[in-house]
């Protein structure tokens, strides 16, 4: 698959999800959505349709594993829950996206001073 | 790895998979519906705000699915079926594209089959980058790799470049008395150690084996091991017989071992059967220089720094040879990489026509995939619809480029199963060919068209790239296409790009085959040249018997066998002159002599060598080479043989503005001078791509060992040939007769390398012309087809028949001059290349060029004519109802 635009929403996605689940720990895919649109304050509109293949990947990395169980109405559901691999990830991710957003904040700075 | 590891297992689970997805998601749905309805929408709001925020449900579904499994291949699949059902509904199309494409598939391996093994191929030992030859070259004359074994031995203990070297010699052998003879080798007892040959069996030979008088060892091949004693491991300890012309009888080797497979020497195209010690090799062979040497570079040793060490080495070979000839002064030791085996007359004579042709076939090949491109872009063109209706209905940009990717690799992959196919046997045929043209005597060479992962892996190479090839452009305007326009019903003129494109293909195929036939021109104005224009002699329609002479005979003998059989031999109907002569033009067979002439004084070192022949009366007659000065030999001759006829070769160098006739000339070994009384214009000895070479005709009317006649008839000379073999056999005894032939035969035989560019040269250039021209009618029969409506507007709007038959005229001769324009620049350079790979090419200035361009626009005119015709019969009534 090629890095194009979306693969990098995937990567924000990623991390989005990791960090929703070491937060909550097990959950269902559409309680994942929620969770990071209620945290967004719903500033983020989340196409829910493209969690799942977010969540196949990390899958398939081995940063969370899958579990089949009954949601709280007893319905079948797929739950999700972090590994410990996904936390070494996460955090890798969170301090890239650290240092990214200081550049990107100097940055901005730098042209407010210069306007 | 572990998504890969993932992505396998998941292909065999797929519809688990996908249940566990749509579980996945209607879960969601369900969920997201309950909290919609929780917030007070309706259950039907709820269920569309629940799907709206999901999105597009089909896509995440599509998406998901990719990342499971390998959508790479499913979709293949799935293309693959699609584009067989697509190719099955247009089978014309279909069946011309996978033709040609398997034509110049079959003709790319083809010739790569029979390139690579007597080329490019590395000999199948230890490292073989490393192994160098030693060669020394007369000036004009083939490199030679021939030393005693005395030089063997100073330049192994000597040096300090080479881990190894080591040597072989020919031999020939017999498995059991009365056997066939086979090809064999003596080689040094370090050969294999040297080159790095496994064994199979047994051992093979050893330094050990090389001592004189030591028990005689012999090594045999694999396929011989198999093909004579059927891969009997008893083989060893059995004797078998060595031959040697210059051992009083045959000796007996003991078999030791067995070589491994494949291994056969290293002289491509002369394999060896059987490598036998030096233990084996009569005294009288030892000293005499007929060993061919080779040697392991040392790591890090270049061969330049090789060459450095072995020409102070081999000083003192070189100042022995010296004192009895000094140009052997001007004849260093050369060190040369031996890779991919020896250099051979086989190599030498058809490396550059084989380069050449290799390099032709891959533009037939390009210009192949430049017309199956645009005869998919036509079709593409017819399709449009429905790619904008699938583009429409949401199918993405690479999948539509993947879809057609995916039928050009089906039609190059047939194309690519048939050329395959169809290489073998031309490959097949090319070898018989190829061989027939090696005159090495009594040495026929044998190669085998291989069929193994190499050529394999060439069809499959270039199958990949014509796909690529032909398939790009159709792709990439399909993606270009925007859904909207074309789904209304096309009216007028195709869209510009696409014509654009269509016109660019042409053009294109117009440009490659002008640079192939004008290269194709050059090789057959090049055979033409070598074989009409330059010989000296006329070739046509002379008959050659040679005939073995007693070497007892006396003179006086001779004489009258010559008394005897001349009249004979004229009194055959149809002979028109006969001549007797030691050797005859173009024939293996040589002599050469340093010359001496009166009045002409020059340093000892500076002494050239003349052709020699010593010929009977009617010898210029009968071949046709001209007297312009003196006259021929004559009978009375005979009282007063110290004669001499010279070349104009001759008379320039030694008698540059003097008159040669009546004066002496003294030869090589002989005391007594010769008088000069005639100047023959020059004619071509041996070489037949050589230039003339100085030449003498002594007076001889019959020569001792061996004589041919020459017979000059006024029919086919073959016809003759039971007459003249029944003369000569009535006078010379039965079984004189050694060789029947004619002259034709004996130069066509030398020119087997231009003969076989010249005939393929020939037809690629030809398969080039009537490619190209199919792709310019194909163009003009669809731009005619698409704008019959507009077509019949002109004529109802009161156009003449000539404006419309201009209207195509012009399109069509913007394509070819145009293309011509391009493709001539390639020409001249495709010249220059061709010069490079064989010797005198070019000597046909640009001559070829101009008759390739012309030829091509002839042939253009030719396929610009149906549609032109069809145009013109464009009735406007109908053309205007049509839509």
């Amino acid at each position: 698959m090629s890095r194009d635009k979306a693969d990098v929403l995937y990567g924000t996605l990623s991390m989005l999800i990791l960090k929703t689940l070491a937060a909550m720990g097990t959950l269902h895919g559409y309680a994942i959505a929620r969770r990071i649109e209620q945290i967004s304050g719903d500033q983020l509109t989340l196409k829910q349709g493209t969690l799942y293949p977010a969540l196949v990947r990390l899958e398939q990395e081995g940063w969370i594993t899958p579990k089949w169980g009954a949601s709280e109405t007893g319905r079948r559901v797929k739950f999700y829950a972090i590994t410990a691999a996904g936390r070494r990830q996460l955090e890798a991710e969170e301090a890239e996206w650290q240092r990214a957003a200081g550049i990107v904040r100097r940055f901005t700075k730098l042209s407010g001073d210069e306007a | 790895m572990k998504r890969l590891m993932w992505r396998i297992v998941a292909l065999f689970r797929r519809a688990r998979i996908t249940e566990d997805v749509n579980e996945e998601i209607s879960a969601h749905l369900e969920f997201a519906t309950a909290d919609y309805v929780a917030r007070g929408l309706s259950p039907e709001d709820a269920r569309r705000a629940a799907l709206r925020s999901f999105g597009g449900v089909s896509q995440a579904k599509q998406k998901y699915q990719e990342s499971v499994a390998f959508p790479l291949i499913e979709d293949l699949l799935r293309d693959s079926l699609y584009a067989v059902r697509g190719l099955r509904r247009n089978p014309g199309v279909a069946l011309v594209a996978v033709a040609t494409i398997a034509l110049a598939i079959a003709a790319n391996t083809a010739l790569f089959s029979l390139v690579d093994p007597l080329m490019f191929r590395d000999l199948p030992v230890r490292d073989p980058a490393g192994l160098v030859e030693f060669t020394f070259q007369f000036p004009r004359d083939p490199p030679l790799n021939s030393f005693s074994l005395a030089n063997y031995a100073g330049y192994r203990d000597d040096n300090h470049v080479f881990s190894d070297i080591f040597g072989f010699a020919p031999l020939v052998t017999r498995a059991r008395p009365g056997d066939e003879p086979i090809a064999a080798e003596v080689v040094t007892g370090n050969f294999f150690q040297g080159l790095g040959v496994r064994t199979a069996l047994g051992r093979l030979l050893e330094p050990s084996d090389d001592q004189p008088g030591g028990p005689a060892t012999a090594v045999l091949s694999w396929s011989y091991w198999q093909l004579r004693f059927h891969g009997d491991a008893r083989v060893l300890g059995t004797s078998i017989d060595i031959e040697d012309t210059r051992a009083p009888a045959p000796m007996h080797a003991t078999v030791v071992g067995v070589a491994a497979d494949g291994f056969t020497g290293v002289v491509v195209g002369y394999p060896s059967d059987v490598w036998a010690s030096l233990s084996t090799v009569p005294d009288a062979m030892r000293s005499r220089g007929e060993f061919s040497l080779m040697a392991r570079l040392k790591p890090g040793v270049s061969i330049t720094q090789a060459r450095a060490e072995m020409r102070v080495l081999d000083r003192a070979r070189i100042e022995a040879l010296a004192k009895r000839d000094p140009q052997w002064l001007g004849v260093p030791i050369d060190v040369t990489s031996a890779r991919t085996g020896l250099s051979t007359p086989l190599k030498r004579q058809f490396g550059g026509p084989l380069y050449l042709l290799l390099a032709m076939v891959g533009g037939v090949l390009l210009l192949a995939c430049v017309n199956i491109g645009g005869l998919l872009l036509a079709r593409g063109a017819a399709r449009q619809q429905e790619m904008a209706v699938r583009i429409s209905l949401g199918a993405g940009r690479v999948r539509i480029v993947r879809q057609v990717l995916t039928e050009s690799l089906i039609l190059a992959l047939l194309g690519g199963i048939l050329g395959f196919i169809g290489a073998r046997i031309g490959a097949t045929i090319l070898m018989r060919l190829l061989i027939a043209g090696t005159r090495a005597p009594g040495q026929t060479p044998s190669l085998h068209v291989p069929l193994d992962a190499r050529i394999l892996g060439f069809t499959v190479a270039i199958t990949l790239i014509a796909a690529l090839l032909f398939g790009i452009l159709p792709a990439l305007t399909t993606c270009v296409s925007s859904p909207v326009p074309p789904l209304r019903p096309a009216v007028g003129a195709p869209r510009r790009t696409r014509r654009l494109f269509g016109d660019g293909l042409v053009i294109a195929q117009v440009a490659i085959s002008v640079a192939l036939l004008s290269v194709s021109q050059l090789s057959i104005a090049h055979l033409r040249h070598l074989r009409d224009r330059s010989l000296g002699f006329d070739r046509d329609r002379v008959l050659l018997v040679s005939v073995n002479v007693l070497p007892t005979r006396t003179r006086d003998q001779l004489l009258a066998l010559y008394g005897e059989v001349m009249p004979r031999l004229q009194a055959i109907a149809d002979v028109r002159a006969v001549a007797a002569s030691a050797t005859t033009p173009i024939a293996p067979g040589a002599a050469s002599r340093f010359l001496r002439a009166e009045g002409f004084d020059e340093p000892a070192q500076g002494r050239r060598r003349v052709a020699m022949n010593w010929v009977s009366p009617n010898y210029f007659a009968t071949y046709r080479t001209s007297l312009l000065a003196g006259r021929d030999f004559r009978d009375g001759d005979i009282a007063q043989p110290r004669r001499v006829i010279i070349n104009q070769a001759v008379a320039r160098h030694y008698f540059a503005d003097r008159d040669p006739i009546g004066r002496h000339v003294w030869l090589e070994n002989d005391p007594d001078p010769y008088e000069i009384v005639g100047v023959a214009a020059d004619a071509k000895y041996q070489e037949v791509r050589d230039p003339a070479p100085p030449t003498v005709y002594t007076f001889a009317p019959i020569v001792r060992g061996s004589t041919t006649f020459s017979l000059r008839t006024d029919a086919t000379p073959t016809a003759t040939a039971a007459d003249a073999r029944r003369a000569v056999e009535k006078v010379f005894g039965p079984d004189s007769v050694r060789g029947v032939t004619t002259l034709t035969e004996q130069v066509d035989s030398a020119l087997v390398p231009e003969r076989l560019l010249a005939l393929l040269g020939g037809y690629f250039g030809a398969a080039g012309a009537l490619l190209a021209a199919i792709g310019l009618y194909g163009l003009l029969a669809y731009t005619v087809a698409r704008r019959t409506a507009e077509i019949g507007v002109r004529m109802a709007l009161g156009a003449s028949l000539g404006d419309i038959v201009w209207m195509v005229v012009r399109h069509a001769l913007l394509l070819v001059l145009t293309g011509i324009a391009v493709g001539l620049p390639a020409a001249f350079w495709g010249k220059r290349v061709a010069g490079t790979l064989v010797d005198h090419l070019t000597a046909g200035g640009t001559v070829p060029i101009v008759v390739g361009a012309s030829a091509l626009l002839a042939v253009a005119v030719l396929a610009a004519y149906p549609p032109v015709r069809r145009a013109t019969r464009v009735d406007p009534i109908i053309a205007l109802r049509a839509d």
